[in-house]
């Protein structure tokens, strides 16, 4: 693997790494000191060069970071996910300070996504049990979801500005749709128990290898993803080790795909925006491992779960892997990622293909 | 915010594992083990070597054999949890008295439970899960019954008008055998097949007596015994199950006349056994058992409670086993052994074809029809019975569930190490 660039956050422990939309070369870091446990965050905000990774600009924050977002209307602009609740944009163009703060939620805030279509607003996702939606020029949130427990992680569709999904600790996705009346559900459509098996059909459903698939017993869910190409595939994973695949048009059909294989809990998945088979996974593990759902593959007879496939495996953190993202440029298959080890490395995917 | 609530957040991430069957083999600290559990003989209600010795009696043996084989200071035991059903008065004099005769100290405290036929079982989770809780650190988890001097019309008080008046109220009191010969019409389980099913639990249950596989789980016992012919009363030691029957097919069966309805299927011979017999199980964390340098026979999972229509009591288990499943992520063929038990070949039949278990996975070593059926000592009794079968065949994961009267099912799940 010679085409591995590497950095170093000395002091300060990734948490999430993004891809700036706009250039090939600018990749921003969310990191904590002391594991975000106690202590500062720091944001890095990287470019590649000849010269390899660079610094170009980075903020300190008073509390942990967990989660950051690119603006998608200013190439300069990025919000990140802070330990205190608030959730704060800065500019690179500015010095030291946030250009604005957004302090609603009351616990740590963990998770932020901006709305990829109409990039008019993000939204934010946090312990207290709440999602809420921004707009970047306001003080105050515009609509709160509460989901009631912890959320780990909230986003947009990637083809319809109104639709949010979120993932929680009592194990269920949620699908709000904002079109519908902020009626008694505030805006929830859909439910989906990610740990359960498909609830209709006389016999449980079996895996590709024979299997009985009954399901699990409930699990914190930490991450998921929308498929960039199959705009109502969503994948789940969490503390049970385990990655999913949901169609939400079909939420009590149980999972369309299982991949078994981290050996500890799944920090973040995303989607590759590339090929519409592809997802990379990051876990406590140590190891970012990529993996094909294999939605390209002929069908499956009725009533079969399938086994997604390991299609490679990148070993070369030595501490918890949290963050991974895709570049969107190029040829396809650049990965950024993170872990606690204090380092963001940049690799090729194609690279770590068949391990 | 709270550094201390984000460690602990941090901590439950990483303990979190894997659903279903790698879960529940994992040995973590916290861990309910089984250190020791053992029975003593089941002998025939009546006439059996057990019919002169009272339910205490019984539990004291197995007590004290719970202290030896274990060979635990009795002084660490803080409670123990007995399961029986006919004692008046819920026998909980007497079984305070069995632990003080056993060799328990007077600190130990005793409790009694009754929830008819998963008395015994229900014991067991409960001491588990005041372990789990933290609210003492050893226990037993027990069950005994002298059908022999206690099983009579008595076990039942006079329903009161209002209950007689509510239906579904009214059906609790129907006798077992009435309501299962009811259900094996409704469901369609046929004489033969109940026959065979039957004949089955007696063939396994005399091979495994022959091959000595009940010697480990058998607490022999001395007790005193009056011979009726003679009158003349001596010590025996008791260390077998007396119903036991060799050559018994399902031919020889098909000739016995229905107890329960003429043109019934349900008979004395594809039925459990009225019987005496008592039952224990030791338990405590796993650190614990590390920490006292106890020896680890297996682990409790989980345990789950069901009802079912009063009249479909046999059902029981058919909902109970899928509810354990749920609770701990496995499925049917992630376990070795089922001890589902015997109460009616029918009832037992019917719910292992609906959950589509095998033959071979059910009962390895015969069950209640072979060897009977003390109601309040069958859930402690499959303990021993599973996991001491499980470890002979080196396997890992069994359940042992059972219907309970009145129309309840319960089902836990065991790990064998």
């Amino acid at each position: 693997m010679a085409s591995m660039l590497e950095f170093r956050t000395p002091g300060f422990n990734p948490y999430a790494v993004k891809y700036s939309p706009y250039y090939d070369s600018r990749i921003a870091v969310a990191a904590s000191a002391n594991y975000g446990i106690v202590g500062n965050g720091r944001v890095f905000c990287l470019g590649l060069s000849a010269a390899g990774i660079q610094i170009e600009k980075t903020f300190d924050t008073n509390d942990a970071l967990y989660d950051l977002a690119w603006s998608e209307i200013n190439e300069n602009q990025l919000v990140v996910a802070c330990g205190d609740g608030s959730l704060k944009m800065f500019d690179l163009g500015v010095d030291q300070f946030p250009i604005m703060n957004f302090h609603e939620h009351r616990r740590e805030t963990f998770s932020v996504c901006w709305n990829p279509c109409t990039k008019d607003t993000f939204l934010s996702s946090s312990w207290d049990g709440t999602v809420k939606i921004w707009s970047p020029t306001r003080n105050a949130s515009l609509k709160t979801l509460p989901i009631g427990c912890c959320t780990y992680s909230a986003a947009f569709n990637p083809k319809n500005p109104a639709i949010v999904s979120a993932v929680s600790s009592d194990s269920n996705l949620r699908i709000f749709d904002l079109r519908t009346p902020s009626s008694a559900k505030y805006h929830l459509t859909t439910m989906i128990p990610v740990h359960a098996p498909p609830s209709a059909g006389p016999v449980l459903p079996r895996l590709a290898d024979g299997q009985t698939y009954a399901g699990a017993v409930p699990a914190e869910i930490l991450t998921h993803d929308w498929n960039k190409y199959r705009d109502t595939v969503i994948a789940t994973a969490g503390v049970d080790r385990l990655i999913r695949t949901f169609d939400i048009r079909n939420p009590t059909g149980g999972p369309l795909a299982v991949m078994a294989g981290h050996d500890y809990a799944v920090r973040r998945v995303a989607w590759s925006p590339h090929a519409p088979d592809i997802l990379v996974s990051a876990s406590y593990d140590m190891t970012v491992r990529l993996w094909s759902d294999g939605c390209m593959l002929p069908p499956l007879p009725e009533n079969t779960i399938r086994s997604g496939a390991q299609v490679g495996l990148m070993n070369r953190h030595t501490e918890f892997a949290t963050g991974v993202d895709w570049c969107l440029f190029g040829a396809g298959g650049w990965v950024a990622s993170v872990g606690w080890d204090e380092r963001v490395l940049l690799w090729d995917a194609n690279t770590v293909l068949g391990r | 915010m709270g550094a201390l609530d984000r460690l602990s957040a941090l901590g439950s991430q990483l303990s979190g594992s894997a659903g279903g069957k790698a879960r529940i083999l994992e040995k973590n600290a916290d861990d309910i083990v089984v250190t020791a559990c053992l029975r003593t003989a089941i002998t025939r209600g009546g006439k059996g070597q057990f019919k002169d010795t009272p339910a205490a009696d019984l539990m004291a043996g197995a007590l004290q054999g719970i202290i030896e084989r274990s060979g635990i200071n009795p002084a660490l035991v803080e409670d123990i949890c007995v399961g029986t059903v006919l004692a008046p008065g819920g026998g909980a004099t007497e079984m305070r008295a069995a632990s003080l005769v056993a060799g328990f100290p007077d600190t130990t405290a005793v409790r009694t439970l009754n929830r008819q036929c998963s008395s015994g079982l229900q014991a067991c989770v409960d001491v588990a899960n005041q372990i789990k809780t933290g609210m003492i650190e050893v226990g037993i988890g027990a069950g005994v019954e002298s059908m022999s001097t206690q099983y009579g019309p008595g076990a039942v008080t006079e329903f009161s008008d209002l209950l007689e008046s509510h239906p579904e109220a009214a059906n609790c009191k129907v006798p077992m055998g009435v309501l299962s010969e009811a259900m094996a019409k409704d469901r369609g389980v046929s004489r033969a097949d109940q026959d065979a099913f039957a004949a089955a639990s007696f063939q396994k249950a005399t091979k495994a007596q022959a091959e000595g596989l009940f010697k480990e789980e058998i607490m022999p016992l001395k007790v005193k015994f009056e011979d009726t012919k003679s009158g003349e009363t001596k010590e025996i030691v008791v260390d077998r199950d007396d119903g036991v029957r060799a050559g018994v097919t399902a031919e020889s069966l098909g000739k016995i006349r229905a107890a329960f309805a003429k043109d019934g299927s349900i008979h004395a011979g594809n039925a459990s056994q009225v019987s005496d017999g008592a039952a224990a199980v030791l338990l405590m964390k796993r650190s614990t058992a590390e920490r006292l340098g106890q020896t680890i026979l297996g682990k409790f999972v989980a345990a789950s409670i069901v009802g079912v229509a009063p009249l479909l009591m046999g059902l029981g288990p058919w909902k109970a086993i899928p509810k354990v499943f749920e609770l701990t992520g496995i499925t049917k063929e992630d376990v070795d052994i089922f001890e589902i038990n015997e109460a009616f070949a029918s009832q037992c039949l019917y719910c292992a074809n609906e959950l589509g278990i095998p033959q071979e996975k059910i009962n390895p070593k015969g069950g209640a029809i072979a060897f009977g059926h003390p109601l309040g000592c069958t859930g402690a009794r499959q303990v021993s019975t599973l996991l001491y079968e499980l470890k002979r065949r080196n396997q890992k994961i069994g359940v042992t569930s059972m219907c309970i009267g009145t129309g309840m099912g319960m089902a836990a799940v065991w790990v064998a190490e």
